[in-house]
């Protein structure tokens, strides 16, 4: 029986970039209920703190291949907690299934979605002064 | 192959071997990636739900999962031995809130419906059955 194409990727991975005063999640993988609760700790643990950078914060899915609801729930809480610290929250550049399931869910209109990452990061530069 | 057919335990952990049963079935069937990863979210939705929702006596329910392939698309029959439970009986959810009235739950069914053709539940017996169709886009 032919190998799955994803049957390995069992969870999601996560790479913190800084641009600017952005900071950039990149994350790839399946979000699916196993993976969720790590990547929800991981978002927590860059929002939280007052050391925490006051830019934005944008969640690169290129590489994010599944979302269920538990991953959602992940997106829905950090966007939250993006905007009790008063920081902008964002994803940009979503897979088409993912792409789905954010519009399904009516997600679009509390998420800042961007077609990708330039557009994430023009979006969330500072005005000129 | 045309019908495949796997048991487990009502547990989280099980998760990855159901999706890996799925993530087979579909290869072998060629069944378009799309489709094959609305029945993945399907399958870890209703799986799910039967562990967060069917054991409140402390013993995890038994949960076969079967796919078929027919006429009419894929069909993916989820049973358990849990209590009589129908997902399909929960209120959809807000999907239009904003952002801090947004229910963090719920959303689970409401994918499953729009993504699949066709959602069946049923009793049979002691037993729960959730049928979910959908056709092919091939």
């Amino acid at each position: 029986m032919p190998r799955a194409r994803r049957g390995r990727r069992a969870q999601v991975n996560v790479r913190l970039e800084t641009l600017g005063t952005s900071t950039l999640v990149v994350a790839a993988g399946r979000l699916d209920f196993a993976a969720a609760a790590d990547f929800q700790a991981q978002l927590e643990a860059l929002l939280a703190g007052a050391a925490a950078a006051p830019g934005a914060v944008i969640v690169d899915c290129a590489a994010l291949d599944y979302v269920s609801s538990a991953g959602l729930r992940v997106f829905l809480l950090g966007a939250r907690a993006a905007q009790r610290a008063g920081r902008s929250f964002a994803v940009c550049a979503l897979t088409p299934a993912v792409a789905d399931v954010f519009a399904l869910s009516g997600f679009g209109k509390v998420i800042a979605v961007h077609a990708d990452r330039a557009a994430a990061l023009a979006h969330a530069a500072p005005r000129p002064a | 192959m045309s019908e495949r057919r796997i048991s487990v335990a009502a547990e989280a952990a099980q998760l990855p071997a159901l999706t890996r049963f799925l993530q087979e079935f579909c290869a072998a069937a060629a069944l378009p990636a799309a489709d094959a990863l609305a029945f993945e979210l399907a399958l870890e939705e209703v799986f799910m739900n039967v562990v967060m929702h069917g054991a409140p006596q402390g013993r995890a329910p038994r949960v076969e999962v079967s796919l078929a392939l027919g006429a009419d698309g894929l069909a993916l029959t989820v049973e358990d031995d849990g209590p009589a439970f129908d997902p399909l009986s929960l209120p959809p959810p807000d999907v239009a809130a904003g952002l801090e009235q947004r229910p963090v739950g719920g959303l689970g069914v409401h994918l499953v419906r729009r993504l699949m053709d066709a959602v069946h539940y049923h009793r049979a017996g002691d037993r729960n059955r959730l049928r979910l169709v959908k056709q092919s886009a091939r």
